[in-house]
């Protein structure tokens, strides 16, 4: 076998461990319902702010909590330890990556997605994410 | 209908140029095939007059839409949408690229331009590789075309009028001829993005999407060598190009990079974001085609691998304009295009010529000689070869992962073929899971660059090699291990191993191009490229390995979350912030601008600060306040600070109250407002009819409900919310024990809800603070001047290679 012959071999070896790893790396968009079977496992909820119940940022104490409800309906409250993302109230649509527990979801990181007019941006001028 | 007041001309013209840029796009196709197939020197003239036609309706429509947008016509659609009366001049250039059509025109116009190079210089080459030109301008024009044909809609023309557009089509306003007059709203245009007006969105566009051009002309050429049966002579050709791609494409992401880094807060210069990576793994392809041409050109092997890289390279372009224009990576990346509905027409131009190329090179493959003799392991080609794997790899890992939303459309459950059970989301950590893989083909590639160029083409003798290496790597051992001790590397060895090849690479092809090449200016290129590129990679890996988030909240919250990494500054308290002691001095507001000033001293109870960074937040009322970084540069590191929250944001009540909640309650329903229910029990109507008409004078409305705080006491509230004819006035509850203060604010009168707000009396001497974030950057001036170095080193290869063709 020649020399390169063993070197493609190895590459798709690692193509093929790169496919797997993104698999498993890969979280899942799921709602409430299913992040709270599993407390404790990191998921990626979508969903949008429940306007209807209070939202309270309180700078001192660092907490961020609000309720947010999934695309399935399900409320849950949401602690975010982190300051209050700029313009959330205008958010139409909420991705949080984080974690069920018992009384609520903590959300690690927090991506929000602002009304049409204010997302239709360039590809390098995005405007925002929240992340941190 | 005749309408009052709006400049048909310019758009009549612009859209007729775009009509003239794809017929004569179209012409010249068909011509250019013609003319290589009877070998016709007419049908050649053919091609390149339909050319020359082309070109004028690139630059006819440029400028039309310029005109536009110079003198305000806010009838049209995307004037209104990019710009505004109060835009300063200079901006128009981004406004004129912001949208999609004027970014498919910046590409467009620049094809155009090395088309019409290549007119002049392809020789032999001419009539396929502008067959392909014409072939990929034609699409692309067709993606401003906006005509839609038995109901199909091909492309968006940035020409098309307000009352034209697709939302607006069949309103009442339309049928209005005087409308320009009559509704203030086309007085004036929305405006460009605050966050765009700054001068990277004048720059960074046009470098990038000349280096997006720039791939077609290795692909160009691959096709027509594929083509013509001629498959070794357009190497030699191709070579200058593939090295200004490189070069101009690699400026133009890494510019990406500095803006993101300097002007928004995404805290660092890179974030492994969709739109990023898929600008990025075409560039990483390309350095593979453009090194594997040389392997060809040197030592006559590796042809198909060589074409492979060079038609790989614009595929991945067009799928990256897939994915970033199509709407596809939606939920994952917050900065691609709007999606226009051309997700249709640009996958059939990622599929036209992904089919066609590959094909080709299916085709030829039988043709392409392959060498007898197997490549030394001590050779040069060799190692550029396995280079090259390498970065295909690198390439395929990040575009894979980027796919995930692709994946869902094909495999999830709603998608074409349902493998998946559930959507896939992108890598919680995206960051991990990027570095996991990119960090060791790193260490491979700097390897390589640090002794590929003492590698001989054929067979390298061991003992120079040796000589070659020997000073070099024992600079870069000693060098290696201060910085380690420095920045404290030696616990991590997959960091260690890549500073030290890193420094390796540096060290080599400075004595490469100093001692071996005398510092000569011909030798210069590719050392100086690639003394760039290690530059780069060891700048990028302490920067961000060791970049140390210096805010740290003293709250403590629990043992799993996150540590926190903004600091709460009070107005005039001094901080901590890690060797410096900082202070919010205070807002000074400029225009739109809320600038923070913060000061920094060395020791606490200094007389005079160190220095004085000031964050901004931009205040605009389309997108609200957004945080810019300002960020204090040392030689040996940069202190990055940005606003995450101001108090001066919150709310508040001419009479001292903030805090401001509100809710929407039924009667029986209870809400939470800072660790008290408020329970909203029932609402009183009471209407006031005047006796003599009937009618109702006065409308109250009284809201009785209850607050309990946490050790269960109940106290009565019951705000008021009246109407007297058109006066409305609210009669608000106080809770003197809690300091709140409850506001019937109004009835939704669809869900039969009332509206409460509610406010917190503030403290008086309550300062008011920020919440920061600083990071430490440590060396990232290395990355600079890698960066630029890498750049410049790249055009004088381009240059050499010029001069020797």
């Amino acid at each position: 076998m020649k020399k390169t012959h063993i070197a493609i071999i190895i590459v798709i070896a690692v193509a093929i461990g790169a496919i797997i790893t993104t698999i498993n790396d890969a979280s899942t968009y799921v709602g409430f319902a299913k992040a709270q079977e599993v407390p404790g496992t990191k998921y990626t909820v979508i969903g949008y702010l429940d306007k209807e119940a209070a939202m309270d940022y309180n700078a001192k104490a660092n907490t961020f909590v609000f309720t947010a409800i999934d695309k399935e309906g399900e409320k849950s409250k949401v602690f975010y330890n982190q300051p209050k993302p700029q313009d959330f109230e205008r958010s139409e649509e909420i991705t949080m990556k984080g974690f069920a527990t018992d009384s609520a979801f903590v959300a690690e990181e927090i991506l929000m997605k602002c009304p049409s007019k204010y997302n239709e941006e360039n590809q390098i001028a995005g405007y925002e994410t929240y992340q941190d | 209908m005749e309408y009052v007041g709006e400049h048909l001309l310019p758009g009549i013209l612009g859209r007729t140029f775009v009509a003239l840029a794809f017929a004569a796009a179209v012409v010249s196709v068909i011509a250019y095939y013609l003319a290589e197939k009877q070998d016709s020197t007419s049908f050649k003239k053919l091609g390149r007059i339909a050319f020359y036609a082309h070109i004028t309706g690139v630059l006819g429509l440029v400028l039309s839409l310029f005109y536009l947008l110079l003198s305000h016509y806010f009838e049209y659609d995307y004037v209104w949408k990019h710009s505004s009366l109060d835009l300063e001049q200079r901006f128009v250039f981004s406004a004129f690229w912001e949208g999609q059509e004027g970014s498919f025109i910046l590409w467009l116009f620049w094809q155009a331009i090395l088309g019409g190079i290549l007119v002049f210089t392809a020789k032999k080459w001419e009539n396929y590789t502008m067959m392909v030109f014409a072939a990929v301008q034609a699409f692309l024009a067709s993606m401003i075309l906006g005509v839609f044909p038995g109901g199909i809609r091909i492309g968006s023309s940035p020409f098309v009028l307000m009352r034209e557009t697709a939302d607006n089509l069949g309103l009442p306003w339309t049928q209005i001829p005087d409308y320009l007059e009559k509704f203030p709203a086309f007085m004036d245009g929305s405006g460009l993005n605050p966050l765009l007006q700054n001068y990277w969105m004048t720059i960074h566009p046009p470098v990038l999407f000349l280096g997006f051009a720039s791939t077609l002309v290795p692909f160009a050429f691959a096709i027509a060598a594929l083509l013509k049966g001629d498959l070794k002579s357009w190497v030699k050709a191709t070579l200058p190009w593939a090295f200004f791609s490189v070069g101009i494409l690699g400026l133009g992401i890494l510019m990406g990079g500095a803006w993101a880094y300097e002007a928004l807060s995404f805290g660092g210069f890179w974030a492994w974001d969709p739109v990023e990576n898929s600008s990025l793994v075409p560039w990483i392809t390309m350095v593979g085609g453009a090194h594997l041409l040389l392997v060809y050109r040197n030592k006559k092997s590796g042809l198909g691998a060589a074409f492979f890289m060079n038609i790989l390279t614009f595929v991945l372009i067009l799928y990256s304009t897939f994915l970033t224009r199509s709407g596809v990576l939606g939920d994952s990346s917050v900065h691609a295009f709007v999606d226009l509905g051309l997700s249709g027409q640009l996958l059939i131009y990622l599929l036209f010529f992904t089919l066609i190329a590959f094909g080709l090179l299916i085709w030829r493959y039988k043709e392409l000689p392959k060498s007898k003799t197997e490549d030394d392991l001590s050779s040069r080609e060799f190692w550029l070869f396995i280079g090259s794997l390498v970065l295909l790899i690198s390439a395929f890992q990040i575009i894979f992962s980027t796919s995930i939303p692709v994946l869902n459309r094909l495999f999830g459950p709603e998608g074409w073929i349902a493998l998946m059970e559930e959507e896939m989301a992108p890598p919680l950590d995206a960051i991990e899971h990027y570095n996991s893989f990119q960090l060791p083909f790193a260490i491979l590639i700097a390897l390589f660059i640090a002794v590929g160029q003492f590698l001989r083409y054929g067979k390298t003798k061991a003992k120079s090699f040796w000589k070659n290496i020997s000073l070099s790597l024992a600079i870069s051992i000693v060098v290696t291990a201060l910085f380690a001790q420095l920045y404290s590397f030696w616990s991590n060895g997959l960091y260690l191993a890549l500073l030290f090849t890193g420094f390796f690479a540096a060290f080599s092809n400075l004595y490469y191009w100093l001692v071996q090449g005398r510092g000569k200016f011909s030798f210069a290129g590719s050392s100086v490229a690639h003394l760039g590129f290690a530059l780069l990679l060891v700048g990028a890996l302490i920067s961000n390995g060791k970049q140390e988030t210096i805010s740290q909240s003293k709250v403590f919250l629990s043992e799993d979350l996150p540590a926190n990494e903004n600091a709460l500054m009070e107005q005039g308290d001094s901080i901590a912030l890690g060797n410096y002691t900082a202070v919010f001095e205070g807002l000074k507001q400029e225009g739109n601008k809320q600038f923070y000033e913060v000061n920094y001293f060395d020791e606490p109870g200094q007389s005079s600060a160190n220095f004085k960074l000031e964050p901004f937040l931009l205040m605009s009322d389309e997108m609200g306040p957004t945080p810019n970084p300002d960020t204090r540069h040392f030689w040996d590191k940069d202190i990055y600070t940005h606003v995450t929250y101001s108090s001066y944001l919150e709310p508040t009540t001419g009479d001292g109250y903030g805090k401001e909640a509100e809710v929407k309650l039924r009667e029986g329903d209870t809400a939470i407002y800072r660790s008290h229910f408020v329970v909203f029990d029932s609402l009183k109507v009471r209407a006031g009819i005047n006796d003599s008409t009937g009618e109702m004078e006065r409308l109250t409305l009284t809201g009785v409900g209850r607050v309990i705080n946490a050790m269960g006491q109940e106290f009565k509230i019951s705000p008021t919310y009246q109407l007297e004819g058109e006066i409305l006035s609210h009669e608000d509850a106080y809770l003197e024990e809690a300091g709140f203060k409850f506001r019937f604010a109004d009835i939704d009168t669809e869900t039969n809800q009332v509206i409460i707000k509610a406010w917190t009396k503030l403290d008086e001497n309550e300062k008011p603070f920020i919440v920061m974030k600083a990071i430490v950057f440590p060396m990232i001036n290395i990355l600079w001047l890698g960066s630029i170095l890498m750049v410049l080193g790249s055009f004088i290869a381009v240059w050499q290679r010029i001069k020797q063709a």
